[in-house]
């Protein structure tokens, strides 16, 4: 199986996907954040976003039983977290009844993230990238 | 995850403790519900014990306000700085119907005061 949006990976988790996996994510994206010396704020933004993009990731990965994995890249300028999977990009279903859990997600990435873009993968799946400048870290 | 449903001199306060993400937003939002759907016309959800909060949980809470729209209003309590900052962007700390306390006294002031008409 080739995962070309995990070239370059330096730290790497591999879940279930299923939202039970969410707090395992968030675990992993926080060790990596304050590895990298981010503040408390930052590496909270980073946790918001990166489990964002995993819950759209099983939304549309949904029975598949296909495992999220989300990546995670550093270099002097930049934290980066890549969420791929292998279903499609798609925009918010319309609010149902009741509570639109999903339609926020991109929005708050958007509002949380120094850089957000969504690459096609070739051959299927979605690859969404998560950045924070580290030269933006809190004042 | 369980959310505990206390009595705040009559008004119904929704404790959650532990991340409020998709995984467990639901039962938030069926409580909240039910709280609503007794004719309550204030609810409380009590978020100090919520280190973290996403758009499931933030969507419930916007549902809710929409749900008590001219009726009364939602009010959280003790949020963390990172989970305020959160109800800043979707618009909830502007939004007339959604109210933000430090604590239990403040909520319970509040509540003394008749709904705005």
């Amino acid at each position: 199986m080739t995962e070309p949006a995990n070239h370059g990976c330096q730290r790497f988790i591999r879940v279930k996907a299923e939202t039970a996996r969410l707090a395992e994510i968030r675990h992993f994206v926080e060790q990596v954040a304050l590895e990298a010396a981010l503040g408390v704020e930052r590496v909270f933004d980073l946790k918001v976003a990166v489990s964002e993009a995993c819950a759209n990731a099983i939304e549309h990965t949904g029975r598949d039983e296909v495992p999220l994995e989300v990546c995670a890249r550093l270099n002097a300028h930049r934290l980066t977290f890549v969420v791929s999977d292998t279903g499609l990009f798609r925009p918010p279903a319309p609010p149902r009844e009741g509570a639109n859990y999903r339609g926020l997600g991109l929005p708050l990435m958007v509002a949380l993230m120094d850089e957000v873009s969504f690459v096609r993968i070739p051959g299927g799946g979605t690859a969404v990238s998560l950045s924070v400048l580290l030269d933006s870290a809190s004042p | 995850m369980d959310v505990i449903v206390r009595d705040l001199e009559g008004t119904p306060l929704l404790e959650s403790r532990g991340d409020i993400d998709h995984s467990v937003c639901r039962s938030v939002e069926a409580a909240l519900r039910e709280a609503i759907a007794r004719g309550n016309d204030i609810v409380l959800i009590d978020l100090r014990l919520v280190p973290y909060i996403d758009s499931g949980g933030l969507s419930v809470l916007l549902s809710g306000v929409r749900m008590l729209r001219e009726r009364g209003w939602l009010g959280v309590i003790g949020p963390n700085a990172n989970v305020r900052r959160l109800l800043e962007i979707v618009g909830l700390l502007v939004d007339p119907d959604f109210r933000l306390f430090e604590d239990i006294e403040e909520a319970k002031t509040a509540m003394r005061q008749p709904v705005a008409t």
